[in-house]
């Protein structure tokens, strides 16, 4: 009786064994799976949505913990979770990218009308303050500080112009175009100060 | 970006001003430079349209640098 038991004990000892072995090879496959799927996505995912990835991670590494303590049924359980996750995040970072690289063209289409469009304004203002500055009198809208602002304005402009121009010339449209505006928006106090635009 | 006279002739953002009755170059350059004798800073960025300076006349469109 008691040589029964230990033989019935021993096979199911033996089943148990073989029964998690048999998960072991799929447990690994879906780790390796899994990692294989969010290395296709890694790079855009680092960029756009860091934090969703990083919980992916936590999530991947918990499924690795698991497998090294032999809990195969625990990451096969894991796996569907897991697989769900990086789809979310492959669409996540995807739809950002893809609303990142639209705003960059039209940065880059509105930069082909500034790009010639700041430069004569700034020649305008430069020509203006290079006659004033030959004048005996101002006008009458026209104070001393106002053209000494001016002088010193261009100046500016044409730093912030640079600085602009860099930025697009390294492929930054958007900086570029948000520098710009901010060129144009001085501009336009000078050209006012100077009363260049009635 | 520019030289000390007149800006380019088909920039956008130089003034204009359209010629009234009784009008000068010289008076122009006193409203907008507060000096009369610039008059011929006005009359060089118009040379397009003024051939004396003047001569010029109700409803012309003067460029103002």
């Amino acid at each position: 009786m008691k040589k029964q038991f230990v033989w019935l004990l021993a096979a199911m000892m033996a089943m148990l064994v073989v029964g998690c072995a048999n998960q072991k090879g799929p447990a690994e496959q879906a780790i390796a799976s899994a990692e294989t799927a969010l290395a296709q996505v890694r790079d855009v995912a680092q960029k756009y949505v860091p934090d969703q990835l990083q919980a992916v991670d936590a999530q991947i590494a918990s499924a690795k913990d698991a497998f090294a303590k032999g809990d195969y049924k625990g990451v096969l359980a894991a796996a569907p979770a897991i697989t769900a996750a990086i789809g979310s995040l492959k669409d996540a970072a995807q739809a950002k990218d893809a609303d990142a690289q639209a705003a960059l063209s039209k940065a880059k289409d509105d930069w082909g009308s500034v790009s010639t469009d700041v430069p004569k304004m700034v020649d305008a203002i430069q020509s203006r303050v290079d006659i004033l500055s030959k004048s005996h009198h101002l006008p009458a809208n026209v104070s001393k500080d106002a053209l000494a602002g001016a002088k010193s304005g261009l100046d500016s402009l044409k730093s912030m112009w640079s600085d602009a121009s860099s930025a697009a010339s390294s492929g930054d449209y958007t900086g570029a175009m948000s520098k710009a505006q901010a060129v144009k928006d001085k501009a336009a106090d000078i050209m006012k100060s100077l009363g260049m635009t009635s | 970006m520019a030289d000390d006279n007149t800006p380019a002739a088909d920039n956008p953002y130089t003034q204009t001003y359209v010629v009234q009755s009784g009008d000068t170059l010289s008076k122009i350059a006193q409203k907008y430079y507060g000096d009369p004798s610039l008059y011929n800073k006005i009359f060089q960025a118009n040379r397009d349209i003024l051939k004396d300076p003047n001569k010029i006349f109700p409803g012309q469109k003067l460029k103002i640098p």
